[in-house]
């Protein structure tokens, strides 16, 4: 009876560890940060004309890397309960496109800076943020992940560049907006910024 | 009894990996995924030594939940609409769930702004001054002058600054930073040629930049910004912040070199030297922005925020009970100074 009861408990030990050691959150960003960097560097798309090739696999790997239901929540905090599920829904693919068009341009401009993976830090149970930093030839910036685990992925829900967060300055200029203006003018607003830049 | 603690012993494991099942997932079964979700979650918490009724998932809102059955259906219709590419993860009816605040997690970081008429009008003089003097300069010197030697320029200025820095250390009691930011100087000006170059941060010395100045050290002492003054040419700032940089006025060496107009054109120089390095910087902060303004007052504040935080920080390795910190590939052995609280 004893030999059983010590082997089920080591057959719970591996199950209770074998998943924490996969998903651990520094790897999945990293793991994705060379997939971008991977795009970036490909000499098959060096080409003017394969800059819609790269965004759209930008697109896709953005769309493993972050969590943009988590990203618009959180950026519009309290605010999000006042609008409705349609609005929700159009609010986090506007907000998408917004980031897209804000930082894509700067991410298609990277010229072999090189990125460093500092460490991870576990915030809460299903939180953690990861430093890193970009070290160009006349300057490094940090950068940190916020990572939340849902459905057993982690992903992005915030970058903090230079004690900057995203997330946070957003919401300062949602709360701003929506202080003064209904969530539909709001959706407007957006839509116009991303047209606006297109 | 041995049967009983077996018994109890799978009672147990039961608990913990389908502790959270009661909550259908649709999305997880379409996954090719091994590992499901919940189990995945309750791992983790289990592995933090924390019963799984912390997680938020065991205690939902009632209200989300009921707004969750509701939104579901609508979900479904609007997910065609949307471009292809979100047919992942994403649109869980899950993630529709009402903003909670997280105890703890989230901060209020706003500042008051009386001022905002003015402000928004220097934002605007800032905004043309930069475009239209300061980026046209600072783009032909970037011409004629290569990237290393603006990048000397920035280190020699840098350089002289060091006493600013010493002595706000010390005033902040940061007696550790104001050896290092000593040791930092007399390397630099020895080997890096008068500040020329910056071995000190290298890997070898390891002696960061102590990014101290007077504002920071009224913050520490538990000063608060007070209020946002955009100043015309100076930019974003407080009454605080405009007391700090008038007092590190009276370390800063220009002033006790020159007559003011040799002072003002060095300043002016120094300026241009670093817009140059930083070109695209505030293009991009704008261009990203919903509202340019906010989102400037923003950053500074948050900037300035965390930079006194940093100090009231200190090493802080027993921060956020049960924290795990795990050092990977190029851990720096921690000598910063400025190692942030996660909020």
């Amino acid at each position: 009876m004893k030999r059983p009861l010590a082997v089920l408990c080591g057959l719970m030990f591996l199950l209770l560890a074998l998943p924490v050691r996969a998903g651990v959150p520094l790897d999945t960003v990293k793991v994705n940060v060379n997939k971008v960097l991977e795009v970036l560097r490909d000499p098959k798309l060096k080409a003017e004309s394969a800059k819609e090739t790269k965004k759209e696999r930008l697109r896709y790997i953005y769309d493993l890397m972050f969590n943009k239901v988590e990203l618009s929540r959180r950026a519009l905090a309290q605010n999000w309960n006042n609008l409705n599920p349609a609005q929700r829904e159009e609010f986090v693919q506007l907000f998408r496109q917004v980031l897209e068009k804000a930082y894509i341009d700067k991410i298609l401009a990277y010229s072999d800076e090189k990125v460093v993976f500092d460490r991870e830090t576990i915030l809460s149970v299903n939180k953690a943020e990861i430093q890193t930093k970009i070290i160009t030839s006349s300057k490094e910036v940090p950068i940190l992940y916020r990572v939340i685990l849902k459905d057993g992925e982690w992903k992005v829900y915030d970058i903090v560049v230079e004690n900057v967060s995203l997330i946070l300055n957003y919401r300062t200029q949602f709360n701003d907006i929506l202080a003064k203006n209904t969530p539909d003018q709001l959706l407007e607003i957006l839509r116009k910024k991303v047209k606006g830049q297109s | 009894m041995k049967s009983f603690k077996l018994s109890v012993l799978l009672f147990v494991f039961a608990i913990l990996v389908l502790g959270c099942a009661h909550r259908p997932s649709p999305i997880s079964s379409f996954e090719p995924s091994s590992v499901s979700p919940q189990h995945n979650q309750v791992i983790v918490a289990s592995n933090l030594d924390q019963i799984p009724l912390s997680s938020p998932e065991m205690s939902p809102k009632p209200e989300g939940e009921r707004l969750d059955d509701v939104s579901a259906p609508q979900d479904a219709l609007a997910s065609p609409v949307m471009p292809s590419n979100s047919d992942d993860t994403s649109v869980d009816d899950d993630d529709n769930l009402d903003y909670v605040e997280e105890n703890g997690t989230t901060e209020k970081i706003s500042i008051a702004d009386p001022l905002e008429p003015f402000n928004r009008a220097m934002y605007q003089f800032n905004d043309k001054l930069y475009f239209w003097l300061l980026k046209p300069v600072a783009q032909g010197y970037r011409k004629i002058v290569p990237e290393g030697a603006r990048v000397s320029v920035r280190n020699f200025f840098s350089n002289l600054t060091s006493p600013i820095r010493i002595v706000n250390c010390m005033l902040q009691a940061n007696f550790g930073g104001a050896a290092r930011e000593l040791g930092r100087f007399t390397v630099n000006t020895i080997l890096g040629i008068g500040g020329l170059f910056d071995p000190a941060s290298g890997k070898n010395i390891n002696l960061p930049k102590q990014d101290e100045d007077f504002g920071q050290t009224l913050g520490v002492y538990g000063l608060g910004q007070g209020f946002y003054i955009n100043w015309p040419i100076l930019g974003p700032s407080s009454p605080r912040d405009t007391v700090g940089l008038v007092g590190d006025l009276f370390l800063h060496p220009f002033n006790y070199l020159a007559t003011w107009d040799v002072s003002v054109g060095t300043r002016a120089y120094e300026k241009v030297n670093d817009t140059s390095l930083t070109i695209g910087d505030y293009e991009s902060l704008k261009e990203a922005a919903i509202d340019p303004y906010v989102a400037l007052r923003d950053a500074y504040v948050q900037y300035r925020l965390n930079k006194v935080k940093a100090r009231g920080g200190k090493p802080a390795p027993s921060d956020a009970g049960g924290a795990v910190s795990t050092a990977t590939e190029e851990a720096p052995p921690s000598v910063h100074s400025g190692e942030t609280t996660p909020y």
